[in-house]
């Protein structure tokens, strides 16, 4: 009762099960990330912004790719020690593969943190402003007073629930009670909540209206703070919440502070006078921003005298995405010289992630009406950092499986070893080919994501 | 497939050179996406032709696919197929004259 | 990976003490390694879920034929106690007031009707239960190359099973977008809900992760299984076709699943991480401007999902052909038809259903050149599709035929995937295409193609391995019982669609048209004929469009009333039915009648070699009509060595 073929091959196909198996498991794989390539082709085909290159940290991404290939080389070493029979080298560069493993995956752990930190303000002019915000950001209000609330007669997905959607967004005192229309005074929880929803649409039932109604008042004033994503959205004088729930109060603050460190003006029409320089914001970086453009064109012209500038996005990415270093703009006559050059100088995200912190950059507080869009560096800012992060995600998540597969051989696989090596060896290869597979997306990874 | 111990003896110094020729590639790919080719997309044609070769490298002595069984050739030639199906079809439908500047959507 | 899971521990190959040892009743019938109880597994599965699917199918058609009027029974089964809290949970919550079913409960309806028939029903009962108990015996092997990569695969369909069912209960309800799940309406349908969790699409995403895992696990042990099981003698030539149409649906899922784990795995980005994959820029939904970055394309959701979801309807349909080459041929008493033919063809089939996917596309808008190419490939597919079907009615020239269940079944599958067939080809033209795009032309033309195409199919399989199962016949007499109001039923629900489609009927009116009710007079002989019937016996039917929606419902209804024999013969039948002969009851000759009834772990108590090919029947000069396969010379029983038959026993 024992299956054919699980360590030598069968004769007319030359092959073992299990290498059967991971090839078609890789064809699989294969179609896997095909079907991510594809979408990276489509997405940056049809994007509508610069699509990004070098933004990423091109150091970081190639001792990974080195640590990659290194492993790579020891895998298929430690199959063939193992068909040599030399289990000390085996164990040797199996156990090099598997720390290989590890170092990429702290890479990339460092790669990721730093973005989670790091934001884009989209203005309305079309500038991003990136920079890190000290104190997060939240929409703030006072002075709530009267919550009107509509449930709908027919059932609906999205109904009226201000104990899910309206409570965890005020900000100080966690249990405020309310007077309903009747003059009893509540405090707000599931069970009371249900009490006046059924009578509410009962009252609806028979006034044969579409949806109840009622209000809730505020014994005492409330003050709100939220995400602007958290509420469906709100006025100087009312806020509405996701469940439809309105609350009426005066809006506090809805303003934004950012410490810049960059400038990013390639989406607008007029770089020069972008909004980042209105009065309110930036107006003394205009000239440090203007010499490094022109710095630029004039290098690039230099240098590349037959090519279209305009068709250059490492050109355009230079000399309009412009970095900050300091708190103050560069001095004026260093702007041509030291200044714009220290300017040019890739610097990435990643590098001012690690800076975070030393807090040398100038601090902007901007108005919501000037703010379209931000995010931090996530799969929310682009479809470039969405499919950053689902093709490098899924990668990882391939180290990590292969990693823990070779370990499992390395560790708990000793008893094979010793009476079954062949077997012990088919599986190494087996798990090398996965191994190596992981190596190939890379090498496509590497080039397509970090550098162009 | 390199199953007897002689064949695994010859074929360790390769494995080495080869692990070699891909880091000296992966720096050349690097140093080149700096260069300023004519246009960008000679710039990635570029770094995907190094790339494919690199991957090809990989796949050929690592994967030992250059000496594989008749079955596994065919299995991966209908495999790129279709993923060449995924790249070029769905890039075609979407360079649709439709959204040819001035014929759909009249120019500003 | 599969490394880690290689079947066998060679430690104990020869450890014959362990062989005998009897497996306790867990690890034999639920963490079974066994592909026969896999297979029985995803049967009983997969049957559970058709029948749940087409629960809500009923519900949906009595809304269209009803819209407004309370659903019938709804206060009894509120009235249960036990039954009435699920009820509520899952359909009663949505239900208006007076207990008549809204448009948000139907998408529900429709959506997850679409899901399961698909991804829970049909896939795992024609490939997964079908192939895993059929296919092994069938290349006479003793088990599948990977029996725990196997049994993984059940499980994981397990968890995708829990997490659809799972997704009835959740705050939101499941899924209201369609089995398609179009973007942007799907990543941002209910996006106000703060957790994600609490919104059917999330589980729905989650699960068919969980579904495609388990498929691609499936897959890959199908194959190597074909490739490197095979007992002597089966050359690929020798092989029955059945086992081509699992190896080539085999290929199909490896290859075609992945893309539409990316396009899962993209929604679910957008969705949860507010990315921007298939969301465009300034897309704004109840005057707002949702909170995105905007870039992306909806369009490449639906060429990822389309690309899997063409090549699904082959998965569909392939085991309903592979099950219908075993049974014509049985019970004709004659060869089947253009073997190799057929084997070249289903090849061809395959390969061509990767390439074709963009005609349920031609709405979007593809440039000339792209279209014509769709229309050429496509209509290319159809080739290989006749030339099944007709190689399957050819078989039927000049046979005595018996026609016990499964050959009623397989005799009527001919006409309907004809008829499905054939109102495909104007579907694959662009010029009406766009015209009938998502009317219920195509929904009653898919319908033909895997209803009473596919899933008569698989009813002719399960009437004819039965006895293999269990070691008993299903009754013949409950048989026809199923075979007769099923075959109308089905001709009742699915005909009227296609006179509505084209008269211009949206797939996604949750009332039927009734909002245009009053501007319609349109008739047809079909409607005349509805209201000529309806007056003979005393009902107003009006003679217009919207009076085939009652045609319909009628049709589903007798449907429903004729799945209940079935349901009693398949459950009485386990016990109760006429025990079998022989192990070879139906006179066949492949090799999955030369095993004990039921099977052994380990199958065949004899090697078993493949002397010839899988169809003789009637060899002229042989002493009975059929020539089995693993018979050496004629007539003389295959020697069974005497410890096999002591560890059988």
């Amino acid at each position: 009762m024992d299956i054919p073929y699980t360590v030598h091959a069968r004769p007319d196909t030359g092959l073992y099960n299990a290498k059967i198996g991971v090839w078609l498991f890789l064809a699989s794989e294969v179609m896997l990330f095909g079907g991510l390539f594809s979408a990276y082709i489509f997405l940056r085909v049809g994007a509508d912004y610069p699509w990004p290159v070098h933004d990423l940290d091109v150091t970081l991404g190639f001792i990974n790719t080195v640590v990659l290939i290194a492993s790579s080389v020891t895998v298929v070493m430690a199959w063939a020690m193992l068909k040599l029979r030399k289990f000390g080298w085996y164990r040797i560069n199996m156990a090099i593969t598997v720390l290989c493993a590890g170092v990429f995956m702290f890479n990339k752990t460092l790669e990721y943190k730093a973005k989670f930190a790091h934001y884009a303000v989209k203005l309305s002019d079309g500038t991003f402003l990136t920079g890190h915000l000290p104190h997060g950001y939240q929409v703030k209000f006072g002075d709530v007073t009267e919550f009107a609330i509509t449930i709908p007669v027919k059932n609906s997905a999205v109904t009226a629930d201000p104990v899910g959607y309206v409570l965890p967004y005020i900000e100080e005192g966690t249990a405020p009670k309310f007077k309903t229309e009747d003059g009893k005074e509540v405090t707000l929880d599931k069970a009371t909540f249900a009490e006046l929803r059924a009578a509410a649409l009962k009252k609806a039932e028979a006034e044969k209206k579409s949806a109840g109604t009622f209000k809730l008042t505020v014994t005492a004033p409330l003050k709100f703070a939220a995400k602007p994503s958290e509420i469906f959205g709100y006025t100087d004088t009312s806020i509405t919440f996701r469940d439809g729930t309105i609350a009426t109060g005066k809006l506090i603050d809805d303003k934004m502070t950012l410490e810049v460190d960059g400038i990013d003006a390639r989406g607008v029409a007029q770089p020069d006078n972008s909004l980042a320089f209105d009065h309110r914001y930036l107006p003394d970086w205009q000239k440090a921003f203007v010499a490094n453009r022109e710095h630029h064109l004039a290098e690039f012209e230099k240098n590349y005298p037959t090519r279209d500038k305009a068709r250059s996005a490492t050109l355009q990415k230079e000399s309009l995405y412009f970095k900050l270093h300091s708190v103050t703009p560069p001095a004026e006559g260093a702007a041509h010289g030291e200044g714009a050059k220290h300017g040019a100088e890739a610097h990435s995200p990643t590098a001012h992630g690690a800076e975070h912190g030393e807090a040398h950059h100038p601090t902007v507080i901007l108005e919501k009406k000037d703010i379209t869009f931000f995010s931090n560096f996530t799969p929310k800012l682009n479809t470039y950092y969405a499919i950053y992060f689902t093709l490098t995600g899924l990668h990882g998540a391939h180290v990590v499986i292969g990693a823990l597969v070779l370990a499992y051989f390395l560790c708990f696989d000793n008893k094979r070893l010793k009476q079954d090596p062949e077997h012990l060896a088919n599986r190494v290869e087996v798990g090398g080919l996965f191994w190596h597979f992981v190596d190939l997306v890379w090498i496509f990874l590497f080039p397509l994501l970090y550098l162009l | 497939m390199a199953d007897n111990v002689e064949a695994i003896q010859k074929s360790i110094k390769w494995y080495f050179i080869i692990g070699f020729i891909l880091i000296v590639f992966s720096g050349l790919t690097v140093g080149l996406s700096y260069v300023e080719l004519p246009t960008h997309s000679l710039n990635i044609i570029v770094g995907m032709i190094l790339a494919t070769i690199k991957a090809a490298l990989v796949a050929l002595i690592f994967m030992h696919l250059s000496h594989e069984r008749p079955l596994i050739y065919k299995v991966l030639a209908f495999t790129v197929v279709f993923v060449l199906a995924l790249f070029l079809l769905f890039i075609f439908s979407h360079g649709d004259p439709l959204e040819f500047p001035g014929f759909y959507n009249p120019v500003e | 990976m599969s490394a880690a899971a290689i079947p066998h521990d060679h430690d104990h190959a020869h450890d014959t003490a362990h062989d005998h040892h009897e497996p306790s009743f867990l690890r034999k019938y639920i963490w079974s390694t066994d592909h026969k109880i896999i297979g029985i597994q995803y049967g009983l599965s997969g049957l559970i879920f058709l029948l749940f699917g087409f629960f809500l199918m009923l519900l949906m058609r009595w809304s269209i034929a009803y819209p407004g009027v309370p659903v019938p029974a709804v206060e009894a089964i509120r009235a249960i106690p036990g039954i009435s809290w699920v009820f509520e949970e899952m359909f009663g919550r949505w239900l208006n007031a007076d207990g008549s079913l809204n448009g948000e409960l139907y998408n529900m309806l429709g959506a997850m009707h679409g899901t399961i028939m698909v991804f829970f029903g049909i896939v795992p009962l024609g490939f997964a239960a079908f192939g895993n108990f059929v296919m092994p015996l069938q290349i006479g092997t003793i088990d599948m190359a990977f029996p725990r990569l196997n049994m993984l695969s059940y499980w994981f369909f397990f968890i995708s099973c829990v997490i659809m069912v799972y997704s009835f209960f959740v705050g939101t309800g499941p899924v209201q977008t369609g089995w398609t799940m179009y973007s942007p309406l799907a990543s941002t349908a209910n996006i106000g809900v703060t957790n994600v969790w609490q919104h059917g699409h999330t589980w729905w995403l989650t699960g068919m992760v969980f579904n495609i895992s388990a498929s691609l696990l499936g897959s890959v042990n199908f194959i190597a299984t074909v490739i490197n099981l095979r007992t002597k003698g089966m050359g690929f030539m020798k092989m029955p076709f059945f086992t081509w149409a699992m190896f080539v649906i085999g290929f199909l899922l490896l290859l075609a699943f992945p893309p539409l784990e990316v396009a899962a795995i993209l929604q679910l980005s957008d969705r949860v991480f507010g990315s921007s994959f298939y969301l465009p820029t300034g897309l704004m939904e109840g005057g707002k401007h949702l909170d995105i970055s905007g870039g992306g394309n909806p369009l490449l959701y639906q060429h990822l999902f389309w690309f899997l979801a063409h090549p699904e309807v082959y998965v569909l349909i392939l085991p309903a052909f592979g099950i219908l080459t075993e049974v014509i041929p049985c019970n004709t008493r004659r060869p089947l038809w253009g073997y190799k033919s057929m084997v070249y063809s289903v090849l061809t089939l395959g390969f061509l259903s990767f390439l074709v996917w963009a005609h349920h596309m031609y709405l979007t808008g593809m440039g000339t050149m792209m279209s014509t190419y769709f229309q050429i490939t496509t209509v290319l597919i159809s080739v290989p599709s006749v030339i099944l079907l007709t190689c399957l009615m050819i078989s039927l020239w000049g046979g005595s035929i018996r026609f016990n269940t499964q050959m009623l079944f397989a005799c009527a599958f001919l006409p309907m995937f004809g008829i499905g067939g054939l109102t495909g080809l104007p579907l694959a033209f662009t010029f009406i295409d766009l015209a009938l795009h998502d009317t219920y032309y195509v929904i009653g033309h898919f319908h033909y193609v895997v209803a009473p195409g596919t899933i008569f199919g698989l009813f002719a399989g399960i009437y004819h391995w039965f006895p293999k199962v269990t070691g008993r016949f299903m009754n013949d007499r409950l048989g026809k019982w199923h075979f007769w109001p099923s075959l109308l039923g089905m001709n009742l629900v699915f005909a009227p669609m296609l006179v509505q489609g084209m008269a211009g009927f949206h797939r996604r009116w949750y009332d039927g048209g009734k909002y245009f009710e009053n501007t319609s007079g349109f008739s047809h002989w079909t409607t005349t004929l509805t209201h000529k019937i309806g007056a003979f016996f005393g009902f107003n039917i009006p003679d217009n469009m919207l009076s085939l929606n009652v045609v319909m419902s009628i049709g589903a209804f007798i449907l429903a009333l004729g799945q209940v024999p079935f349901i009693f013969n398949f459950w009485f039948s386990i016990k109760g039915g006429k025990k079998i002969e022989s192990d070879n009851p139906w006179d066949a000759t492949t090799l999955e009648w030369a095993t004990p009834t039921p099977p052994p772990h380990g199958n065949f108590l004899f090697d078993p070699v493949a002397h010839r090919g899988p169809y003789e029947y009637s060899v002229p000069g042989h002493n009975t009509d059929f020539y089995p396969q693993w018979e050496s010379e004629p007539g003389k029983p295959v020697p069974v060595p005497a410890e096999k038959v002591l560890a059988h026993h």
